[in-house]
Parts: structure tokens; sequence; C-alpha cells
């Protein structure tokens, strides 16, 4: 019986033979790509067959480190389940986009994208927290050479700049994790189930500290432009599409389980800033020069936006708000994929350069329309649904927070609206004459498909998304929203 | 006549093997010149084996108190005397391909044997007296033993600033117990706990030894801000033998400061504490600034080694049955990481041996892709360093800084947290430097001689370290069981 652990060893193991052995660039690619398809097969055979109310499923506990009380459990809930799908698929998508790309030393960035892959389902499956420590603080190491190896101009300075922020998050979360494992009644043990509502409000603080880092929550986010502008194309993808989710995930899947108390005393913090992020990303969104700074400022937005779904701390903000990080992970995904296509195909990202491309390129303008108005939300696509969610939810509890998001997703719609007239209408920019991009084809553009094919079909069946992840998220907030009377 | 002290020779086989087989490989190699190199590598590692398997095989066992009560053989010695083995064994191992080995391997595997039992006294004894010679037999013999590339200027002038400086702390350690013993009338470590806990009039005398000694110690275990012999002699010392210094020396001395402040000083733990900490914070904070500026990688790794030292602080800081046993997993997975990063850079001496053998960060650059293991090795041991997962460095940075924050010293492990962040900035740069695209460097270097010991000690290392992140159980019931024998204050 396959179980969660097989979809952390299988990566594991690949990227460690693809570290050792020096294989050709088509093989290495090839064996990369199998094996984060095969991934994403058992995800799909673990979706069939998972049951809405049957709790944790297809897990592993066993005893690991004894003296420390530390046990490997792992096991997949609804919202675990729904991460680690869109992980398996995000990572297909830029392995394949890395293949067609032709890195350098590409076996090595192919072993480091499974890597990564391997440390997010740890941390999205994990239900011991040094487990889920592992995964997020071990991400950071694939993550930062990929940035470093394979990085722009200004890599070295974004490394800083990511370390600065992310390590001191993830070692103080660290320490809060080691106090709530170590005075455990009992000898020490850190399965989740144990820490509930022992933290005080240091530890609180330290966990929300490393998550609104990783997030990123408004304003921890300083790390994000750098990280996202310098990064290779699939590994923006990566880090925007759905590492900057295991914070989201942590929030409503450790944070508020385990601090209910914390969690409704400090929830305005939350929703304070998640407003503020929402406004303030779109804003700058709105006045940025190219197309990733757009999709950059956008996540800030977006995750924002999730976390104060997270702590509305009611079914629908709570519903709304794990929809709204799929369906996002899948749009800035496929959004960084596009902007890196156009930068290597039109020798710029810049909109100065750009513009005037929908002419003559059918399949771009197609696939570029398609994901911005995903982005957008306009009704009718499942970013439209899980919006919806969260703005009910925040209606429920506070009438002028509807109307503050409303304006916030108004805003949304403007600067995805100026990225695709500038890119794909207005005068054709100086960069498209000289280089001439062609239309988009088969290699980047099946990379691209299968993530605006996952939006489509959430849009047409979001209710098949929704019920299998509402007992579940329901469950995760329920403490707290007894704590805060609702 | 004199009456001498009972001896349990079996408690102190070990050691009894050890000197044996230094002197025993002195007088063959005498009538053997020509296999010395081959005699050397056996006598070697014969003696050590002989001494870890007295060890090993008394683990476990009652402590063993002799020679008057002055030396004690308990499970912590047990463990000391078994990394010092081991660590001594990856060297000779790592020293087969050295010209200087092949000439003077006699006198450099026997002064290392030396430093080996010396070792083990210090880490087995009770008793002021014995420590120091313990103390001296290691020192004296280490001080050689970073001398002994002779062609080396940098070599000698690293024994020689390591002599001049180590007697200086030998020598206030010794001021010290003179002064404590001034006040208790005792060299014996319980004799001065138990005189200080009934409290004399000697307060003032008291303090002065208890710096004094303090002092003494922090030069030994290279803390800020006694820690200015540490950057020169890692630097210039031959670099098995800076692997060697940088995991057993440092065990050592930690064990020796532990036994000391808490069997022979836990009555004024108000006197010591305090120094600790402040020790601990500069320690952690300067070291890691420092390594950030350096750009010769043997350098890079003292600097952090001194960071790792305040680390290391915090576990006697915190001073319960946790903390110890967080210092004692920390520093002997410190050892083998230590160990494994010096032979990676020894491999890469090897290859460079035009441009003098400078492991400069520039220099290293792109070797990573004509020496693929050794540098992924490198890796793992810098992510040991860095404490990261799943390594046996991530499992003993959260032991003792877990045991911080459940013990109320929680800004000790921030602090510890800040030094983290510092030291994966510049261990970093040591990966990306050598796997930096721009320059290839001469692709399929040929085989030198003797790298096959290295590739041993590489993977014994690396083994190690991997295990140690991610089936530690194992090791850390071995580090309770081993510092269960330190008098626990608290």
């Amino acid at each position: 019986m396959i179980t969660v652990s097989w979809l952390i060893a299988l990566p594991a193991i690949a990227a460690i033979v693809l570290l050792l052995l020096p294989l050709g660039q088509k093989i290495a690619g090839y064996l990369a790509l199998l094996v984060s398809l095969a991934v994403a097969g058992a995800v799909i055979g673990f979706i069939y067959r998972y049951e809405p109310l049957g709790g944790l499923q297809f897990g592993d506990n066993i005893a690991w480190i004894n003296p420390l009380g530390v046990r490997w459990h792992v096991a997949l809930n609804g919202v675990s389940l729904a991460m680690v799908a869109v992980t398996a698929l995000v990572t297909c998508c830029a392995i394949g986009y890395g293949m067609w790309a032709r890195r350098e030393r590409s076996h090595a960035s192919f072993a480091l994208l499974l890597l990564t892959e391997a440390f997010l389902i740890i941390v999205f499956t994990a239900q011991d927290l040094v487990v889920f420590y592992i995964g997020f603080e071990g991400m950071l190491i694939p993550l930062l050479v990929l940035l470093a190896a394979w990085g722009g101009k200004g890599r070295k300075a974004a490394m800083v700049q990511v370390i600065a922020y992310t390590a001191m998050g993830t070692l103080l979360m660290l320490l809060a994790i080691a106090w709530l494992g170590f005075t455990a009644p009992g000898g020490p043990n850190f399965d989740m189930v144990a820490a509930i509502g022992r933290g005080n409000d240091w530890v609180f603080a330290a966990f929300a500290f490393a998550l609104a880092i990783k997030s990123p929550l408004f304003p921890f986010h300083g790390w994000v432009l750098p990280a996202y502008r310098e990064s290779s194309a699939e590994v923006a993808a990566v880090l925007s599409g759905v590492a900057s989710k295991a914070g989201g995930f942590a929030f409503l899947a450790i944070l508020v389980p385990l601090f209910p108390e914390q969690s409704a005393k400090y929830a305005w913090v939350f929703i304070t800033l998640g407003a503020i992020g929402f406004l303030y990303g779109a804003f700058l969104a709105f006045r940025q020069p190219d197309g990733r700074g757009v999709v950059a400022y956008s996540s800030i937005a977006q995750m924002s936006f999730i976390i104060l779904g997270i702590f509305l701390l009611n079914d629908r903000g709570a519903t709304g708000a794990t929809f709204q990080m799929v369906n996002h992970a899948l749009v800035s995904a496929a959004l960084f994929l596009l902007a890196g296509w156009l930068e290597t195909q039109a020798g710029s990202g810049s909109f100065k350069h750009l513009g005037g491309l929908a002419r003559s390129r059918p399949v771009l303008a197609t696939t570029a329309l398609i994901l911005g108005m995903a982005a957008l939300a306009v009704p009718g696509s499942s970013v439209f649904a899980s919006e919806f969610l969260i703005l009910l939810g925040a209606y429920e509890n506070y009438w002028w927070l509807g109307a503050i998001i409303t304006l916030g997703i108004v805003l949304a719609a403007m600067y995805m609206l100026r990225w695709v007239s500038a890119v794909l209408h207005e005068r054709e920019g100086d960069f498209v004459g000289t280089h001439n991009p062609p239309d988009l084809h088969r290699g980047a553009l099946l990379c691209i498909v299968p993530l605006a094919l996952c939006l489509l079909g959430l849009s047409i069946a979001p209710a098949q998304f929704t019920d299998r992840v509402n007992a579940t998220t329901t469950a995760m907030i329920n403490a707290a929203a007894k704590e805060a009377g609702r | 006549m004199i009456q001498g002290p009972s001896v349990d020779w079996i408690a102190i086989a070990p050691e009894v093997a050890l000197i044996v087989g230094a002197f025993g490989l002195l007088l063959l190699a005498t009538f053997a010149r020509a296999y010395e190199r081959g005699l050397s590598i056996v006598v070697g590692l014969g003696a050590l084996a002989v001494s870890v398997a007295f060890s090993v095989a008394a683990w476990g066992n009652a402590p063993v108190v002799t020679m008057a009560d002055a030396f004690r053989v308990d499970d912590l010695t047990e463990l000391v005397r078994i990394t010092v083995a081991i660590m001594a064994a990856l060297v000779i191992l790592l020293s087969v391909g050295w010209a200087r080995f092949r000439e003077h391997g006699s006198e450099f595997t026997a002064l290392l044997l030396l430093v080996c039992a010396g070792m083990g006294v210090v880490a087995g004894s009770t008793s002021f007296v014995t420590l120091f010679v313990g103390l001296e037999l290691f020192s004296l013999s280490l001080y050689v033993l970073c001398a002994f590339d002779g062609k080396s200027r940098a070599s000698l002038e690293a024994g020689f600033k390591y002599l001049v400086l180590g007697t200086i702390g030998s020598i206030v350690l010794v001021y010290g117990a003179a002064f404590l013993y001034g006040a208790t009338g005792s060299f014996m470590y319980g004799g001065v706990a138990a005189s200080l806990a009934e409290g004399g009039s000697h307060d003032s005398i008291v303090t002065l030894g208890t710096a004094l000694v303090l002092i003494g110690l922090l030069f030994k275990v290279g803390a800020m801000p006694f820690h200015m012999w540490v950057p020169d002699v890692y630097e210039g010392a031959p670099t098995q033998v800076t692997g060697f210094m940088a995991g057993a020396t440092k065990l050592v001395a930690f064990v020796a400061l532990a036994r000391i402040v808490l069997e022979a000083l836990p009555a004024v733990e108000h006197l010591w504490s305090p120094v600790l900490i402040i020790a601990a914070v500069v320690t952690i904070i300067g070291g890691n600034i420092a390594a950030l500026v350096q750009t010769n990688v043997k350098r890079m790794i003292a600097w952090s080694s001194v960071g790792a030292a305040g680390y290391a602080l915090i576990g006697i800081i915190v001073n319960g049955s946790d903390g110890l046993r967080g210092l004692v997993f920390y520093l002997a997975a410190y050892a083998f990481t230590a160990m494994g990063a010096f032979a990676v850079i020894a491999v890469f001496e090897r290859d460079q041996v035009r441009e003098k053998g400078y492991a400069t960060l520039d220099g290293m650059r792109g070797w990573g892709f004509s020496r693929p293991f050794a540098a992924m090795a490198m890796v793992v041991f810098l992510l040991a360093f860095a404490g990261f997962p799943p390594t046996a460095g991530f499992i003993g940075k959260f032991v003792v800084s877990g045991t911080a924050v459940t013990h109320g010293y929680a800004y000790l492990a921030i602090i510890g947290a800040i030094g983290s962040v510092i030291g994966l900035g510049y261990y970093l740069r040591v990966i990306l430097s050598m796997y930096d695209r721009s320059r290839k460097s001469d692709v399929g270097l040929p085989a030198s001689p003797g790298l096959g010991g290295a590739t041993l000690v590489i993977l014994i290392c690396l083994a190690v370290v991997l295990l140690g992140g991610i089936v530690p159980g194992i090791l850390l019931d071995w580090s309770g069981q081993a510092s269960a024998f330190l008098a626990v204050v608290k």
C-alpha cells in the first residue's frame, strides 16, 4: 500500500541519484520528469481514494528519534492533499520548463527541484513538529542553491536577503518547537496533537513570525521581490507557486489549531496586516515595470489575502483561503513560466520593450488571456469562487472588511489587465521588432497548459474541491472559532 | 620507601596501550627505516585499535576510581577516549600520502599516540594535578604536530604560536588551581567542592582562583576573548592536524571544563555562570562575524569553530542532564563534521600544489566539478556546521538550543540562532565558490597518491554525520549515558 512517505522518498532518492551520477542533459531531464509524473500519478490515486470525513489518511506513524520523542508521522488531510497535489503538478511543469530552457548542468538543477518537492511534501503532510520543521528549513537549501547557481545578475544580493529573512524566522520557530516538545507532559513529545493549546504568546509569536516571512505577509515581504526576480523562471514558479504556500498552509493547519486561544486573541493583527498587504501589493503590482514584478507583488497581495481569510476564523474564510492557495499556486506558477518564456524569447521582461505580441501569435495571446482572466477573478473562474468565499466570510464578521477586500479585488483586475495589455496589445515594443519572438510553441506550452487546464477544471466544478477540504478546514479552525465566539 | 598509590592497570589500559605503542614504534623504526611508513600505519592503527577495544570493553561498567582517587574511568572518559582514538586513526589515514609522513612517519604517529594518551588522562582526571599532567602531555605533543610540516613557514609559526599561547593558558590554569588549593587545601575536585560547600573565609582567593582556572580553560576551548591562537594555528598547522584539533581537542577541553565547573566548583556557580554566559554570547557572535569576512576556507572554518565553542558553552551553562547530553552529542558530532571538512580541504590542497596549497575561496572556484564526491561531501559537512537537517549538526543544534529554551535561557538560544544565520552566509559562500560555473578548473585531475586514505576518511565522517542526523537515537543514548556521569548541580 502506497503511503505518503513514498511521495517523499521517491523524489528524494531520485534527487540523490541525479546528483551523484553525471547523467546527460536529456536522460537526466526525462528521469526527473518521470519521477515527478510518478509522484503526480500517486497523488491522483490519493485524491480518488480520499474520504473527506475520514480524518488523517494514507499516513505513517513510526518511532524515529526515541530519546527526543520524535516520530516520523506524516499523513494527508483535505488541505494537505490539495497542497501536495498542486506541489506535484507545479514540480512537473517546472522540470518540464527546465528541460525546455536547457539549463546548464541541468541534472543538478532537476535534482534540486525534486529535493524541494520532497521537502515541501514533508511540510504539507507532517503531523510531528520536528518533521514539519525539517521540511520547512530543509527546502531552503535547494531553493537557495537554485537561486544562487542559476539565478540572474542580482542573485547574490537576493540570496543574502532570503537568508537573512527566512533563516532567522525558521530558527526562532525551531526554538518555539523545542519549547513545545520538551515541555510536553510525560516526556518530550512533538506530535502536533500533543501541542494543542499548550503554547504561550511568545511561542505563538515565534511561529507566526516564521510563517509570516515565508508566506510572505506584509510587512515581512522584503526578500520576495529580489528572489522572484533573480530566480530562473521555473524556480520562481516553484517559489511563488508552492514554496510560499508552506507559510499559508502552516498558518491554517498548524498555527490556528495549535494555538486556538492566541489565534482568536490576535486575529485582528493578521486581518489588519492582511488587508494592508492586499491593497499595498495590488497598488505596487500596478506600478511595476515588468512582468515578474507584477506577478511578484500580486503574490504578496494574494498571500496577504489568504492569511486574512484564514484569520476570519469561519468556515467560508478558511475554505476560501485553501481554495485560493491552490488557485494562486496554479496562476502564479503559470504566469512566472510565461514571464520567463517571454524574457528568453523577446530578450526582456520589461513592458518598455514588449507590447503588441498578440499579433499573429494566437496561442500566446490565448494562453496569456486565459491566465490573465483567471488571475483577475472573472466571475465563473475558480479564483472568483475562492475570492468570493473569503469575501463572504469577511462580510460575515465585519461588513467594512468586506468593503476593503472588494476594493482590493478591483485593483487586482486593474493590474492584471495592465499586464495583459502591456504584453499583448498597445504599440509593438522595440524588442519585439528586433527579436521577433515566435508564438508559444510545443515545449514551453506543454508546461503551462496543464496548469491552465487545472484552473479550468476547478472553475467548472469548484464543489469537487470544496467538498473534499471543507471538513478539514472546519476542524482546523473550530477551536479558535469557539475562542473568538463565532 | 615511599608508598606509591595503587594502580588499577585495567582501568588505564587504553592509555598504557597508546604509550607502549608510541615508544615501541619509535624503537622499531630505528631498526627498519626502509619500512617506516608502513610500520607507522600498522603500529599506529594497531595501538589505537587496542586502546579502543579496552575502552569499548569497559563501556557501561560502573565507574572505577584509581591513582589515589585522582583518575576516574566512567562512560564519559570512555566516550572521549574512543572518539579521540577514532580521530587519531583518521589523521593517520589522511597522512598516508603526505611527503613528511613518508620521511618521519614514526615520529608523527608516536606523537599522535601520546596526544591521545594525554587526552584520555584529561578526560578522566578528578584532580587538578592529573589534569595538568594530561594537559601538558597532549599539548606539548600537539605543539610539535602543528609545526610538523617543517618546510612550511606557516606550520612553524603555528606551532610556535600555539606553544607560547597554549603555555600561557596552562600557566594561568595552574596558577588558578594553586589559589584554589590555598583556599580549600585540596587538589581533588571533590575536596575543593566539599570545602567550598562548607563556606570558608577565603572568598577573595576563591574568586581569584576560579577566575584564573576559567581563563585557562576558556583558552583551551578557544572561546572568546581567549581565542586569538585559534585562527592562526588552525590555518598554519598541517590540515589533518587542524581537523584533529577542531574535533578532538575541543571535545577534551570541554569535558575538562565541564568536569571542573560541575564537580569542583558547583558551590560558586554564581561566579562562573555569568562568565560563561558572557563568553558564550561574545564567542557566538564574534566568531561567526569574523568568519564572514575570511577568504581562506581553513581560516573561515577555524573562526566558525570559535563560534561553535560558544554554542557548546550553552550546554554547560544550562547544566541539567539535557544540556550535558546535548553538549556531548554536539561535540562528538562536531568532531566528525570538522574532521570531514578538513579532510576535503586536504584533498583540495593536494590538487593545488602549485598554488602553494592555500584553500582560498577564489582558488576553490569550480573545483566542485572536478572532484564531485569530495565537494558534495563538503556541502554536507558545511550544512552540518550550519545545523541543517538531515545532518547530525541539526540534532546537536536542536538539543542544545531546545534545552536552553526550556531551562530559562531563551536569550542564549536566540543568540545562537542569530549566529547560525550569520554562519549560513559564509558556508554558502564556500558552496557557491565550489560550484561557480564561471570558471571550470581542470576537469579530470590526476589521481594524487594517497587519495584513497582521504576518501576513506571522508566516507567515514560522511556516514557518521548523516547517520547522526537520520537515526540519531543511538548516538543520543550514548551521549546521555556518558554525560550522566557529570555531577548535575540543579
